[in-house]
């Protein structure tokens, strides 16, 4: 059945986008160029969007990794010299995708940290509009009336925030992941003592 | 094969797009210029959803309203249109059934599993966690609230002239425009939990000679007796044990014993860890109070235990032994 716009998106801002980080840092490990992985990375969601339902995606993560596992492989497959260090890293990390991840568990506190954060990263008035629309849920109009400013202005400054949080989105950033180089423990589920 | 900059240029637009999609209500499947947009370029639709996602992914961060700035202070000094609509919000607080110098303690309560926000006459507003009753009294010299049993969660309007005093047992906690919440342990020696969320809050225990603690944003403490100590909490923390007013629990690392008694506090249906070695196992995971099933799935999935379930309860239990 066909799910609509909303749903896709709820599900992605969910349960794919928060794990962007984490998928980029793999392919890089795996010798990915940065050009490539953004292409990668891209190709993943173009293929979502051509999705008319994501209810079959039991794990989200799970879905991106082994996702951009295959983009990547097709692309090496399509480059005309193989790197065979590409492959075998690459046929090496097929452990993520058995990573326990049900659907409903996301690493809560980190993943609130983090949306704090890439909003306070923001220059003041985009900060300050962004706060009353995205934590507040004020529309676009009871901000522009809370500010004192057009509407316009609001809409202008909300673009602005959200073009930064995007490329802060793809720059997987060392605050998050001081391990660096392990995804599989960035999102733990469960801990031991 | 594409550059790096020309994706982002592509991710700066479909930014632009998205924006206009969601204040504007625009219909990504019928807007005539969005389509022309999108059919430019085969990977715009992929940098559109992303875009999307990125707004739905920020507006969990809602779950963090009470660390934020209140409105007000977000908005910086506030133009006449804006103090026209605040005194509307106030207005609607009052014709919403809070009497302003109401001579009788208000009662406010909640059921098992209930939680709700109620504005108060004098523009603060509380947050009520399940299974809590508590009394609100708004005098001309003081605003004084007892709370009975359970856990509240206040943003306190400022007012020098009328302390906010909550009351839970012997233990006071006072303020005068910050944000705090309080939590009267289930027995009566477990002590008030207070944590601070904006702000200073001065808190005592009556008739204690003890002097007054004060409490500044992002401390904690249980008070029982007078040597209880301040724990230093950071404000992601005390985030954390405050998601209830959103109806979550976030759980970082509390072992499945803690976890069900923290679901067990919403819901009739309580959760049973019925073997002590899973009991201690460790779980990070966000929640809905009233899915305590979600939970257990979960558990389940995660953690390979069994889960057998009835009416009254959900009992988890650790799976064959490999």
């Amino acid at each position: 059945m066909k799910q609509s716009r909303a749903e896709i998106v709820a599900f992605v801002g969910g349960q794919i986008l928060p794990h962007e980080a984490d998928v980029r840092a793999w392919l890089r490990r795996s010798g990915s160029a940065a050009a490539d992985i953004d292409d990668v990375v891209q190709e993943t969601y173009c293929r979502l969007a051509a999705l008319d339902s994501v209810a079959h995606i039991a794990s989200g993560r799970a879905y991106f990794f082994r996702t951009a596992r295959n983009i990547a492989i097709e692309k090496i497959r399509r480059a005309r010299i193989i790197r065979i260090d590409c492959v075998t890293e690459i046929d090496a990390l097929n452990v993520v995708d058995d990573e326990p991840s049900p659907e409903r568990v996301v690493a809560g506190r980190r993943e609130l940290g983090r949306i704090r954060r890439l909003i306070e990263e923001l220059p003041e008035r985009c900060r300050r509009i962004f706060t009353l629309r995205r934590i507040h849920g004020l529309s676009q109009r009871e901000t522009a009336l809370r500010l004192g400013v057009t509407e316009n202005v609001v809409e202008m400054q909300s673009a602005r925030g959200l073009r930064l949080i995007l490329r802060a989105l793809s720059e997987t950033d060392a605050q998050d992941h001081p391990a660096g180089g392990k995804a599989h423990e960035l999102h733990p589920v469960r801990k031991r003592d | 094969m594409s550059s790096t900059r020309s994706a982002s240029e592509i991710d700066d637009e479909a930014a632009d797009w998205a924006v206009r999609v969601d204040a504007r209500g625009l219909d990504v499947e019928r807007d005539p210029e969005l389509l022309a947009w999108l059919d430019g370029d085969a990977r715009r639709a992929g940098a559109l959803l992303r875009a999307q996602a990125a707004i739905s992914f920020l507006d969990r961060g809602r779950a963090l309203a009470g660390a934020a700035p209140s409105v007000e202070a977000v908005a910086g000094r506030p133009n006449r249109r804006a103090l026209i609509a605040g005194a509307g919000g106030i207005a609607a607080a009052l014709i919403g059934g809070v009497g302003l110098w109401a001579a009788r303690p208000q009662r406010l309560d909640t059921r098992l599993g209930e939680i709700r926000r109620v504005p108060l006459a004098d523009g603060s507003l509380v947050a009520i966690n399940t299974k809590t009753a508590l009394d609100v009294a708004m005098r001309p010299r003081s605003r004084r609230i007892v709370l009975r049993e359970g856990e509240a969660w206040f943003q306190v309007a400022k007012d020098p002239e009328r302390p906010f005093i909550v009351a839970a047992g012997t233990v006071r906690v006072r303020a005068v425009g910050t944000a705090f919440s309080v939590r009267r342990g289930d027995e009566a020696a477990a002590g008030v939990d207070v944590m601070v969320t904006e702000g200073v809050v001065e808190a005592w225990i009556e008739g204690d000679p003890a002097p007054r603690r004060q409490l500044s944003a992002g401390s904690r403490i249980v008070l029982a007796s007078a040597v209880s100590p301040t724990v230093a909490e950071s404000p992601s923390e005390i985030e954390r044990s405050l998601a209830w007013r959103n109806g979550e629990i976030a759980l970082d690392g509390e072992n499945l014993e803690q976890a069900a008694r923290l679901f067990n506090r919403y819901n009739n249906r309580q959760i049973v860890i019925e073997d002590p070695v899973l009991a201690r196992e460790r779980f990070v995971g966000l929640f809905q109070t009233n899915e305590p099933e979600s939970f257990a799935a979960a558990v389940a999935a995660t953690l390979g235990a069994v889960v057998n379930d009835d009416a009254g309860s959900i009992r988890i239990s650790r799976g064959r032994t490999s």
